[in-house]
């Protein structure tokens, strides 16, 4: 029953894109999330953890996530995430709003 | 525009727990203190296998106004309700210890320190009081904090901020009772037991707890303050909650003895009249309340723009 | 553990079984009235002998209806309850104000509480004061060196065990073959509205303290100082707790009686590790900034 975790790493070859202050944003409401994004030295890749109570959907978190690093081509960033059943379009909203804070601050 | 300014104009209701923290002090004073970054999450809903929040759903730290150092507790209520448990209960206590350790250090190492330079605490409720699923924790945690309002008697007020969607029910309902000053909005809600318990209690003749008029009615910022139990009623923005604490901020700590509606004999004699007006009237519907406060049009009190309120409504004297 | 027959509802009947015998009288404190004859039915207050020494007693009276306030009966907390129970605390507090620490009357609560009046008359008055109004006269009649021993004989629940018992020093409760109730509320309600199957809770209860009901779990979390295991264990109990708690005072160690005690206690017996760790990052992180928000001088 305890909450489950889900870790992967991204790298791809076109990152170039670094942030410059750790930052969080949002709030684990029902079907929400928040998300901690910081500076992180991983050779040009980007780490990925989430929690979530959702089990199964592995392969769709690492999806979302190949395609926000890839449009915003992110590099050497660590990413934290809290979900709580958020969709797709709203782990997508939560993560364009952390990259467009953490890059503006 | 920065973000602080950005933030003022924004509805105090729909802001979430941080941003009503920032928002409240000097734009960029504000310290969050065991923020997001410290990963202080509940490990009991881990255990339950439920979601997580790196705050555990409250936002503690200080900031300052003018030159008035400002403790500040959020509370989150899209995170299970702004419930308390363990992580975000020691949270809330320990922010008002540290505020009574930082007033008793300050006036021990300045001589001249003035009122406004002593510490005020202000919480932001939203909240229906324990996590069940870490209840026992969270209900001690109540205990630490009434107790620590206590020991801030005399030494650092505590305003209370009531105007976000869940209101302040539950234990936290007595919790924002026992500090010495509270702002409303006409959107927040101040009580103990919340609506759905009323009616399982008393039936729905009684009390309909899906009549959401009914319901501000009896527990809403107009009624609160009409009854007393909010000191004052602001619009529901960050600015007008912000500007009322920073023109209490500087009063001396005896000026918020003055404003508390429990905590001294006086004061249990004040509401006792009260309890026995409420013993003879037995009111059917706050609107009774209103009209025994002088108010000949109740009914017009709900709906008028708050500015109109507040020019025209009698508060009730016992 | 063999079962013993219950406490519940019987408050006055432990007044009895706990101060000296005949001592109790009622609706005074210090010598002046705290109550009119029928008023706040549900708390039985007033002023006894325990071993020799003057107490202020304040109990829980589960067989009472309050005329006035339909939803406060069987020792549910209503405004007045609330209100008199502040009075009793500080008639106390006032008719010993100039006397030395160690004569500073101790305050006796016998608890048996279901709750906190749950009406919509107690709704628009502010129910939420009232107990407020208690919870803040115990606090300060105890910071001001009164002994505050608690005692729970059946059930202290939620926000009415808040209410009447968890300022006191110390908190003694029954154990659980006596049916004590020490919760917030069933494990099956609880069940029901975080939507998790009972047995899964019933053994994760097992090992963590922290949702199950009872005084054992308490106990674990610090919530409870000692259970007594008789309820002829219970007098002798209070005058030691007394002496204990008076002992503390005049060693000028508050910090390790009340709810702030209670916190040390609960990680002590592994109940609320968390607890001390956020605390600890929170001093140390402010510590970083304080001076910042000294005054420029």
């Amino acid at each position: 029953m305890a909450l489950h975790t889900v870790e992967f790493d991204i790298k791809l070859n076109t990152g170039t894109i670094t942030i410059d202050v750790p930052t969080h944003t949002g709030v684990v409401g029902s079907s929400d999330m928040e998300v901690l994004m910081e500076p992180k030295d991983l050779e040009g890749g980007v780490s990925v953890r989430i929690v979530t109570p959702v089990t199964g959907f592995d392969d769709l978190w690492k999806r979302v996530l190949d395609k926000f690093v890839n449009e915003t081509a992110l590099s050497d960033t660590r990413i934290e995430i809290n979900d709580n059943n958020a969709t797709p379009a709203v782990v997508l909203l939560r993560l364009r709003q952390a990259f467009s804070q953490a890059t503006t601050d | 525009m920065s973000k602080w300014n950005d933030l003022q104009e924004h509805s105090f209701l729909e802001s979430n727990a941080r941003d009503r923290a920032l928002g409240i002090v000097d734009d960029g004073t504000f310290t969050e203190l065991a923020g997001p970054f410290d990963r202080l999450s509940s490990p009991h809903l881990e255990l339950l296998g439920d979601a997580v929040a790196f705050d555990d759903g409250l936002v503690s730290g200080v900031g300052r106004i003018g030159k008035t150092p400002v403790f500040v507790v959020s509370q989150e209520g899209r995170f299970i309700g702004g419930s308390i448990g363990e992580v975000g209960g020691a949270k809330m206590a320990n922010t008002i210890k540290l505020a009574i350790d930082f007033h008793d250090k300050l006036v021990a190492d300045y001589p001249d320190l003035s009122e406004e330079e002593k510490p005020v605490l202000v919480i932001s409720f939203e909240t229906g009081g324990v996590r069940l699923h870490e209840s026992n924790a969270g209900l001690l945690a109540h205990a630490e904090v009434m107790d620590l309002f206590q020991k801030a008697r005399g030494k650092v007020p505590v305003i209370s901020l009531i105007g976000s969607k869940v209101g302040c029910f539950g234990g936290m309902g007595f919790v924002a009772a026992a500090t010495d000053v509270i702002i409303m909005s006409e959107f927040g809600r101040l009580g103990l037991t919340g609506p759905e318990v009323i009616e399982q209690e008393m039936g729905k003749e009684e009390f309909d707890s899906s009549d959401r008029a009914l319901v501000f009615r009896t527990t809403g910022g107009r009624h609160k303050y009409i009854i007393g139990d909010a000191n004052f009623l602001v619009a529901d923005t960050i600015a007008a909650f912000r500007e009322k604490v920073a023109e209490l901020a500087p009063l001396p700590v005896a000026a918020f003895e003055e404003m508390r509606r429990v905590g001294s004999p006086e004061t249990v004699e004040r509401q006792v009249r009260g309890v026995a007006l409420a013993a003879e009237m037995h009111p059917q519907d706050a609107r009774d309340v209103w009209a025994k406060a002088g108010n000949d049009d109740p009914a017009s009190l709900t709906d008028m723009p708050l500015a109109a309120f507040l020019g025209q409504v009698k508060r009730l004297s016992v | 553990m063999e079962a013993q027959e219950t406490m519940m509802g019987k408050g006055r009947e432990a007044i009895e079984m706990i101060v000296d015998p005949g001592s109790f009288e009622e609706n005074t404190v210090g010598g002046k009235s705290v109550a009119e004859e029928d008023y706040g039915p549900g708390a039985a207050v007033g002023t006894a002998k325990l071993d020799g020494k003057e107490v202020t007693i304040i109990a829980s009276d589960g067989m009472s209806f309050n005329e006035r306030f339909p939803v406060v009966y069987a020792g549910v907390i209503g405004m007045e309850e609330g209100y008199k129970m502040a009075r009793s605390v500080y008639a106390s507090l006032e008719a010993d104000k100039d006397k030395p620490l160690d004569e500073k009357r101790a305050l006796v609560l016998i608890v048996d509480t279901p709750g906190n009046g749950p009406g919509k008359v107690e709704e628009i008055f502010g129910m939420n004061k009232s107990t407020g109004a208690y919870q803040l006269a115990l606090a300060e009649a105890r910071l001001a060196g009164h002994p505050i021993v608690a005692m729970v004989i059946g059930r202290a629940v939620s926000g009415a065990f808040l209410c009447h018992g968890l300022q006191a020093d110390n908190i003694l409760s029954l154990d659980a073959n006596f049916g004590t109730i020490i919760h917030v509320m069933p494990l099956t309600s609880v069940s029901r509205i975080i939507r998790k199957d009972l047995e899964v809770l019933e053994e994760l209860s097992k090992d963590n303290p922290v949702f199950a009901s009872g005084p054992r779990f308490f106990h674990t979390l610090g919530g409870v100082e000692t259970l007594v295991e008789t309820v002829e264990g219970m007098r002798p109990a209070i005058i030691e707790h007394i002496a204990s708690i008076r002992k503390a005072k005049a060693e000028g160690k508050q910090d390790t009686l009340g709810p702030w005690g209670r916190g040390a206690l609960g990680a002590e017996r592994g109940g609320r590790a968390l607890r001390p760790k956020v605390m600890d990052v929170m001093n140390k992180e402010f510590e970083a900034v304080a001076d910042q928000y000294a005054p420029a001088r």
